[in-house]
């Protein structure tokens, strides 16, 4: 598998085989993007959404690659910088459970549209 | 009872008209009158409020017995009840502005009421107080006197009666930090077309976003040979011997301090604690190395990893401190450290 | 190319029984529109309304603002490649009805929450409150997918305005404005001396109600694509994002794009405005590397001296927005961008996260987090539990008299990136 996504969605663990399943938050799911960034592994998609409502959605799904090189400096600037963003926004709001399925729904759908993108790569 | 909005002041010795230098020792006493500045503040309320009182201490007892003042000053001021809290100007008096300060931020904390000083843009007590406090930019000495309480009797009457207050420019005031949400008559991206012709044509612009600035310090090369490396161990996380005896501030700190570790293989508890009050400090205490790792340093030292560790240890708090002060604090221990020869330094933060 | 954009000013909507322009008045013929909108057998029912400027309306969740138009001369009616067959847009004339537009409302997923309001506070912070809004509120048939939910409503809204627009065809427009730019070469010997100026406009591309369409191409298969400012203007971009409020493009937006009206407006004065870069933002960073290397790669081809570069959105795009200005000031290009910023509910904290030295040249259209009071509506078109989305989120926010917080960002075109609106920043 050229990449592994990094998700609390279970509807994305369903769906795909190269799944890391954070059983947990948003913010934990951002985290273990962290690290495995610091690990050497790059970002494939940004880790954040492109609209406020979807960033207040209780689920997220990064795409990072497999193959572990040297940290990108870059990359951890940018997943540093949504931890923060995340957290500026979150940490003084209450999580939107009640449309629970309809973001897992489009972290979904915004993922395969991802996932599209970086077909006939190798 | 009169309709009068209530104003209590703060100034320091020299200010409260008690003396100068050699009376920066006297302890905070609350006079229920006013005194020095105050009085012309008041005339400048065109009667809409008074100023109830004076509090007074002397710049050397607050900031060295910090606690106690604060204590005192918040008693009085809880007692008082004013609408509204007063201190300086301080122009760039350091120690002055550091008091006026700490004030300032402990009664918009705890009373949540408005509060004005007045400040030159360098004093060393701005950063503490400014997201909390309406502090007028005054000149860097008492001649500004003049020009400052007129702008801080005009902010302290709109903040009493809660009107709108206007742009720092408009009030005079140094800017908190806030980024304000208006509707303004143009829209964006007129004035988008209007920054760039501006640009283009080489004029002054300004930005609507201004980028904050880091000064960006190069780092030293790297240590060529570990094992001949002298080490020195420095912190902001307020390691001090038990009893702190150079008594550094638990927050917004004025100094730091150096101890001779040489004898020792780790800063263990009870000898060392924290005097940091700006996190949970139970496991510090327990074991002080978790915040500044002499332990480590040392073992890497018998092991011959490194070749030595300093002989002084370096320390102060980092929360609260302005950067003007861990400037200063940097460069003075940078120096030491240098002339004893230190090829490296371990920083550790909490 | 020109085009003559032919303005009748309409100054109230009625519903009738006939679709006509009287003295400024326009009268929708509601079953007809109903009937066309209809003849998509997936529309299952169709409601239409009225919010007047200053009525205690509220519209919720609005998914699109589209403005009625009808081409008269040049080009094809409606919109080409989605509601016409294809056909250059940009030529010929336009006519408009001139504040009054088409708001489509109907929720693909619960968590949508754009809201107009049409007085009070909330008026304040969103430009369609100053707009005569026929409010076009769709269902669908059960078990339609999102995707296909989303294009319905989508296509219905266009399509409505196209209907709407037929009744100003034989109309005497107001004022006339004429939009004429001809090709690079032709305006660089005439103004010789003027810096060369582009506009690179970002647009959401990135999946369910995530989308932008130009000429009706989904734009997140494209590469950046050269536009005449004018095509914009006559319809040929359209909005297809559902979420975003505060800074979402509708299609209106697009139709009336400020900073293409802006820098029009400098044209063959200060400026010589060579024509817009269409910037799809893409989820993956290479979709991010690429988009910004061939943006500014063009505005080098073009021999460009700025270019004033837009957002849509927050979040990932400002990524995209610093790697368009680095670049650009890298290869001596100045550029001066237009976006929002979040500094927090009191607006102390700062926007840290999205900064590069190169941006020296910001301009602000406001925090995404400033927090406004609204009180209840006397009338709620589309879908009043929506509200409990926007009001609900944070303790404390809804107070038991209806009155509610919210954050700008529900609010919309609030915070609008191609500066539409008139909301900033400034430091206090």
């Amino acid at each position: 598998m050229r990449n592994i996504i990094i998700s609390n969605n279970p509807l994305v663990a369903e769906k795909y085989e190269n799944v890391f399943f954070v059983d947990g938050s948003v913010e934990e799911t951002l985290v273990k993007v962290r690290d495995l960034v610091y690990e050497g592994h790059e970002l494939v998609s940004h880790p954040l959404a492109a609209s406020l409502r979807v960033l207040f959605s209780p689920y997220r799904s990064v795409i990072v690659a497999n193959q572990c090189e040297q940290l990108n400096f870059d990359h951890a600037e940018i997943i540093e910088g949504s931890i923060c963003k995340y957290k500026k926004h979150m940490d003084v709001r209450k999580a939107d459970e009640a449309n629970s399925d309809d973001y897992k729904t489009v972290d979904l759908l915004l993922l395969q549209s991802a996932l599209n993108d970086e077909k006939g790569k190798w | 009872m009169s309709d009068k909005f209530k104003v209590l002041y703060y100034v320091n010795q020299f200010f409260g008209q008690i003396g100068g230098e050699d009376k920066a020792g006297i302890e905070p006493e609350f006079r229920k009158e006013k005194v020095g500045p105050a009085i012309g503040f008041e005339s400048k309320l065109k009667s809409e409020g008074e100023v109830i009182g004076t509090l007074i201490c002397g710049d050397n007892y607050f900031n060295e017995h910090k606690e106690e003042s604060l204590s005192f000053v918040m008693d009085v001021i809880k007692k008082e009840a004013p609408d509204i809290f007063v201190a300086g100007p301080a122009f760039n008096a350091g120690r002055y502005g550091v008091a006026c300060a700490e004030i300032c931020k402990a009664v918009a904390d705890e009373m949540g009421i408005p509060v004005v000083t007045g400040m030159y843009i360098e004093n060393p007590g701005l950063d503490t107080c400014r997201k909390e406090a309406y502090v007028i930019e005054t000149s860097d000495s008492a001649g500004g006197m003049r020009k400052a309480l007129p702008s801080m009797a005009k902010i302290t009457c709109k903040l009493a009666k809660g009107l709108e207050i206007g742009s720092p420019e408009e009030e005079g005031f140094i800017a908190r930090g806030m980024r304000k949400s208006l509707i303004v008559e143009k829209r964006g991206s007129l004035r988008a077309v209007e920054m760039l012709l501006k640009r283009l044509k080489g004029e002054e612009f300004e930005t609507e976003m201004p980028m904050p600035v880091f000064n960006i310090v190069e780092p030293a090369a790297a240590i060529k040979d570990l094992s001949k490396a002298t080490i020195a161990l420095c912190t902001s996380g307020g390691i001090v011997p038990a009893g702190n005896p150079d008594h550094i501030q638990s927050a917004s700190a004025q100094k730091w301090g150096k101890y001779d570790v040489s004898g020792r293989d780790a800063l263990n508890a009870p000898d060392f604690y924290t005097t940091h009050g700006g996190y949970d400090p139970v496991y510090a205490n327990e074991i002080p190395d978790r915040v500044a790792p002499l332990d480590i340093l040392k073992e890497f030292e018998k092991e011959g990893y490194i070749g030595k560790v300093n002989n002084y240890f370096y320390t102060t708090t980092g929360t609260g401190t302005s950067v003007a002060n861990a400037v200063k604090f940097g460069t003075e221990i940078g120096k030491e450290l240098k002339e004893a020869g230190v090829d490296g330094v371990i920083l550790t933060s909490t | 190319m020109k085009l003559e954009i032919g303005r009748i000013f309409i100054k109230d909507i009625q519903l009738g029984s006939e679709t006509s322009v009287k003295s400024g008045v326009l009268t929708v013929d509601e079953s007809g529109l109903i009937a066309k909108l209809k003849e998509d057998e997936r529309i299952k029912d169709v409601k239409i309304d009225v919010a007047r400027p200053g009525e205690k309306v509220r519209i919720i969740p609005v998914k699109d603002v589209i403005e009625p138009r009808v081409k008269i001369e040049g080009g094809l009616n409606g919109f080409p490649g989605v509601t016409a067959k294809p056909a250059q847009c940009g030529e010929g004339r336009t006519q408009v009805l001139y504040g009054a537009a088409v708001v489509t409302v109907g929720d693909i997923v619960g968590f949508q929450e754009g809201v107009i309001d049409m007085w009070g506070e909330g008026a304040k912070w969103t430009p369609f409150s100053q707009t005569y809004n026929l409010t076009v509120d769709i269902n669908v048939i059960d078990g339609i997918d999102p995707h296909t939910h989303e294009e319905i409503v989508r296509i219905a809204g266009l399509r409505a305005a196209e209907f709407i627009g037929q009744a100003g065809k034989d109309v005497t427009p107001d004022e006339v404005l004429t939009f004429e730019i001809g090709s690079v070469f032709e305006e660089t010997a005439k103004y010789p001396n003027l810096p060369k100026v582009l506009y690179a406009e970002m647009m959401i591309t990135q999946g369910l109600l995530h989308d932008t369409y130009i000429y009706g191409v989904n734009a997140q298969t494209i590469l950046p694509a050269v536009l005449h400012p004018n095509e914009e203007l006559d319809s040929a971009v359209i909005s297809g994002n559902c979420v975003a409020a505060c800074d979402k493009i509708t299609t209106y937006q697009h139709q009336n794009n400020s900073v293409i009206l802006d820098l029009y407006a400098e044209h063959g004065k200060e400026i010589n405005f060579m024509g817009c870069i269409m910037a799809p933002e893409h989820t993956t960073l290479a979709g991010k590397f690429r988009v910004s290397d061939y943006t500014v790669k063009l505005a080098k081809l073009l021999g460009a001296d700025a270019v004033v570069v837009s957002e849509e959105g927050y979040g990932n795009p400002d990524s995209d927005l610093l790697m368009i200005c680095k670049k650009c000031e890298k290869a001596g290009i100045k550029t001066v961008l237009i976006t929002d910023e979040c500094a927090g509910r009191d607006g102390m904290s700062q926007p840290l996260a999205d900064t590069a030295v190169e941006a020296v040249a910001v301009v602000s259209t406001g925090n995404v987090s400033h927090v406004i009071t609204v009180e209840p509506a006397e009338k709620v078109i589309g879908k009043a539990e929506s509200i409990a989305v926007l009001a609900g989120g944070w303790d404390g926010a809804l107070a038991e008299d209806g009155t509610f917080q919210c954050e700008l960002n529900a609010v919309i075109g609030s915070t609008s990136e191609i500066g539409f609106h008139n909301v900033t920043c400034r430091l206090y």
